[in-house]
């Protein structure tokens, strides 16, 4: 199938948001609080774009740092298309929904900004094939959700958990630059040039591992990557920030935790799981999956709140997953891309229906809530759909993925065996968790209906409509499993799947393994419903102690960082220049000579003194000049003294045929000499007494960060790129024919590097807007 | 330093430092010299001005100002401010005018005009124009620098 519009279309997709997101103050002083369906309409555009795309797969690329092989490459295969149809048509919804919840709110325009440059990083994430431009997006989303979860800006706990999201993601994303890195290092072996191209590296994931284990880069690599992804799906022990981030407005939990930003990190194991499949792999991410599945299901158990209970279920959906990607058996991929639609389309109903309770009945407290299906009895139908989907039940859609990742946990324990049979035993074990929470958040419809529960009234259709959408979808994909996957899913599963597998999904006409486990979960979950309260208060016993909390850690880190730094301060910003300058000139040489150890550099051979007679004359007189300055009696006598020495080094240049630098030494020195002459007036005639302590730590400073100078011109001199004088001879030949001057210099400066020296000019011209700025504040008086 | 000495060498030497700064200037393109180095040149020169006679020594040439409280309102300070600010102008906006001919930002080009009286052979760059922009920056930059923390 071709599709009669190019792929360019895509880059247009991932462009609009931003260009409307620029817009938003415009159109919100325009349509007001219509601004949300200005957003939906952009969404849905993007959906209507990206859906001409099916069935095709293709990349177009814009060239954005050519000499660093970096450009703007955007591909087009059916797992990118899901996520970025995804991430769009939720757009859609949740915009349309938050004209109804978000009426009448403070800072409609940083809202609809922030979430329309939200779904656009998204949808760069899921297209980007370059990995530059990859991780620009990547962090982009954790910069748009830290503006979005922190939206109630007068909130502290607002504020707690936008840092707190912000912290871990942005973390998690530095992980995966590194990770990057060790990519880009093994393309160029494995592919012949060194590229960040994604595209290029899946095609060839055999000789990218070879590399990359050539390299011992092969687990650092992956390790890395892992990190980045567990941070932002959420996985153990990053998982603390998701609850967390239940403080932004419920529209935004619902973007956040169904269709996007948390599934990136899930999205991206899927991208990679061709190139990096490995025993690593599996023993890594099935882990991790089930573990994260298994201890956040637990906690949703422990939950007070609804969407807290919503928010931990994402946790563990996550995990299963990352499980389901980890196993490198067919059914993995298929568990996981299908998890992936399944878990946007009952999520985020689920969400918009909990924002739809918080807004009508007041609260969002589950032990305040109940019987809610006399009030609200379509929200209760479509919960009903949505829940049971979450639970896993026969026949609504979450029963199906569910079943693949029960067969796959299965095939890996049946050929492994051992240990391996562990996986299926978490994976039902976790699932039982999910039985019960999925039908607690049921029951909130159920039941007596609490007295203090005031009166409850129906939702506009602008909250109604958008959760009715995706929970049709999500029965359509319930009752016609294999609709779904002949159409799209099948098709988006090939990306991530390392063979050829045709997929079947529908309700089980045999007893199979996997089939009892299902049974077995459902029963178990039943079961164990009658005893939630007890349930639920001896997990709550169990993770009231300290340490057993990630927050507790996150806490009790980021509290040690803070105090370490209020007493560090004193000792290191006492006001004093001496001070300052001695910590910063100590920091520095410390680190570079340490970066220097690090890397075992080679310092050239010596190879005699290669210098005339003259210069060793000069320098003689230089190194004695310095070492008089230490001796001057007084102030003027040191800075003439120390202009010896200047003016040495202009001779220097002139000796070593350098006129041009030689010079602006020595005008620069006059000016300088000028400035201290200047000072040297306010300042006492004489020397304080010289404390011996403190000439030897200066001493010894100054002698450290000499060694350090030296040792970096030495090292840094030694081999330029191109080799020799390459680039020398390069300026020399091209300043008369290119430039129209003869002095190279000045050329160099104004014609061929004039783009440095605009930014230096511009250091110049910030230097004296500072000097200007800080003299009006104190004359103004507001020093502090 | 306001001593008679001082005033006097002052006199004499300023002018002189001025006509080399612009010497350096022009010349800078074939011979060692340029914006920067006219540009520090030219401040000595004022600098030299300014501790011999103190901020008020338009005064001294004959000027007629109001004495100002704030030395940040001070109209020589206003003129190196300004000075900088149309550094920077010149240097981007003549960054930008290639842009009008389809190439990259900051490109320069050059001409040379031929039998042009007295000189006879001239060159043209357009680099001259950003090197004006790094001149007036440097001088505007050090000179409002030098001025605001030397009157405190």
């Amino acid at each position: 199938m071709v599709s009669p519009v190019g792929p360019e279309v895509t880059v247009l997709a991932v462009c609009l948001p931003f260009a409307v997101a620029v817009l938003v103050p415009a159109v919100h002083r325009a349509v007001g609080e219509r601004t949300g369906y200005v957003g939906a309409a952009v969404a849905l555009a993007c959906f209507g774009m990206l859906a001409t795309q099916i069935g095709s797969e293709a990349t177009v690329s814009i060239p954005w740092i050519p000499a660093l092989e970096v450009s703007l490459r955007f591909h087009v295969d059916g797992w990118a298309l899901l996520f970025a149809l995804l991430a769009s048509g939720i757009g859609a919804l949740v915009f349309t929904y938050s004209v109804g919840y978000m009426y009448g709110e403070e800072g409609l325009v940083r809202y609809y900004a922030a979430l329309l440059a939200f779904m656009g990083s998204i949808l760069g994430v899921a297209l980007s094939a370059d990995l530059i431009a990859l991780f620009l997006f990547w962090e982009l989303t954790s910069v748009c959700s830290f503006l979005l979860i922190g939206h109630h800006t007068g909130e502290a706990d607002s504020r707690y958990a936008a840092r707190m999201a912000m912290i871990v993601t942005v973390g998690g994303g530095l992980f995966v630059l590194v990770g990057f890195l060790a990519l880009f290092v093994a393309s160029g072996s494995a592919l012949g040039t060194e590229t960040f191209s994604l595209v290029a590296m899946l095609e060839q994931p055999a000789a990218m591992r070879a590399a990359l284990r050539d390299a011992g880069l092969f687990v650092p690599a992956l390790f890395l990557l892992a990190v980045g992804a567990a941070s932002k799906s959420a996985q153990i022990p990053l998982h603390f920030w998701l609850p967390n981030a239940m403080e932004a407005p419920t529209p935004v939990s619902a973007f956040l935790h169904s269709a996007t930003m948390v599934k990136v990190g899930v999205y991206f194991i899927g991208r990679l799981r061709p190139l990096l499949e490995s025993p690593e792999w599996m023993l890594l991410f099935a882990t991790l999956g089930l573990a994260t599945m298994a201890v956040t299901a637990i906690l949703a158990v422990a939950s007070t709140d609804i969407k807290e209970l919503l928010a931990y279920s994402t946790a563990s959906h996550l995990g299963l997953m990352v499980a389901a990607f980890g196993f490198t058996v067919p059914y993995g991929a298929e568990a996981g891309v299908f998890h992936l639609l399944n878990h946007a389309l009952f999520k985020a109903p689920l969400f918009l229906i909990a924002g739809i309770i918080a807004h009508e009945a007041g609260t969002r407290r589950i032990d305040e809530l109940g019987g809610l299906r006399r009030d609200l009895p379509v929200t209760a139908l479509l919960t009903a759909v949505a829940a049971l989907g979450m639970a896993g039940f026969p026949p609504f859609n979450g029963f199906y993925s569910k079943e693949l990742l029960f067969e796959a946990a299965y095939e890996v324990a049946h050929t492994a065996g051992g240990l391996a049979w562990l996986y299926p035993v978490l994976a039902v074990f976790a699932s039982v968790f999910t039985v019960l929470y999925s039908l607690r958040f049921l029951a909130l419809f159920f039941g007596t209906r609490p007295d203090e529960l005031g009166s409850i009234h129906h939702p506009p259709a602008t909250l109604l409509v958008p959760p009715a959408v995706l929970v049709a979808v999500a029965a359509v994909v319930g009752i016609a499993p294999q609709f779904a996957v002949d159409s799209f899913v099948g098709w988006a599963v090939e990306p991530t799947a390392l063979e050829a597998h045709e997929m079947h999904a529908g309700l089980p006409s045999s007893l199979t393994p996997p089939v009892a486990m299902s049974i077995i979960t459902i029963l178990a979950g039943l079961a164990a419903y009658p005893f939630y309260d007890r349930i639920r208060d001896g997990v709550r016993a169990l993770t009231a102690a300290g340490p057993v909390r990630a927050n507790w850690w996150y806490d009790a880190g980021l509290a040690g960082l803070e105090s370490a730094s209020a007493r560090s301060i004193p000792a290191i910003q006492n006001g004093r220049l001496r001070t300052a300058v001695t910590w910063v000139l100590g920091a520095t040489s410390a680190l570079a000579l340490a970066g220097y150890a690090a890397t075992r550099v080679s310092l050239p051979a010596y190879d005699g003194l290669g210098v005339s007679l003259p210069t060793i004359l000069v320098l003689v007189v230089a190194v004695s000049v310095a070492l008089a300055v230490t001796r001057a009696p007084s102030h003027i006598a040191g800075v003439l003294t120390l202009s010896v020495l200047g003016v040495m080094i202009a001779v220097f240049y002139i000796l070593a045929s350098a006129p041009d630098l030689a010079l602006t030494q020595l005008v620069v020195e006059t000016l300088l000499l000028l400035v201290f002459l200047l000072v040297v007036e306010e300042l006492p005639e004489f020397y304080g007494d010289l404390d011996s302590g403190r000439a030897v730590r200066d001493g010894l400073l100054s002698v450290g960060v000499g060694a350090t100078v030296f040792l970096t011109v030495l090292l840094t001199t030694r081999s330029p790129p191109g080799g020799g004088d390459s680039i020398a001879r390069y300026f020399a030949e091209q300043a008369v024919p290119e430039g129209g001057g003869t002095n190279i210099v000045n050329v160099i400066l104004v014609d061929f590097r004039g783009f440095d020296t605009l930014g230096e000019i511009t250091v110049v011209a910030l230097a004296a807007i500072g000097v200007l700025a800080l003299m009006s504040r104190r004359d103004r008086g507001d020093t502090a | 330093m306001t001593t008679v000495i001082m005033r006097t060498t002052a006199r004499v030497v300023v002018p002189l430092i001025l006509v080399v700064a612009v010497s350096l200037f022009l010349q800078g393109h074939n011979l060692p010299g340029g914006g920067f180095i006219g540009g520090v040149l030219a401040t000595t020169a004022f600098a030299l001005v300014y501790i011999s006679y103190g901020l008020d020594f338009p005064r001294v040439l004959g000027h007629d100002l109001e004495p100002v409280a704030d030395v940040l309102d001070d109209p020589i300070v206003v003129l190196y401010r300004r000075a900088f600010l149309l550094g920077l102008v010149i240097a981007i906006g003549g960054g930008l005018v290639p842009l009008l001919f389809d190439l990259p930002f900051l490109s320069q080009t050059y001409v040379i005009l031929h039998d042009v009286p007295i000189y006879g052979e001239v060159e043209i760059a357009s680099a001259v124009v950003f090197d004006l922009g790094v001149f007036l920056v440097v001088v505007g930059g050090f000179l409002t620098v030098l001025s605001v923390v030397g009157a405190e």
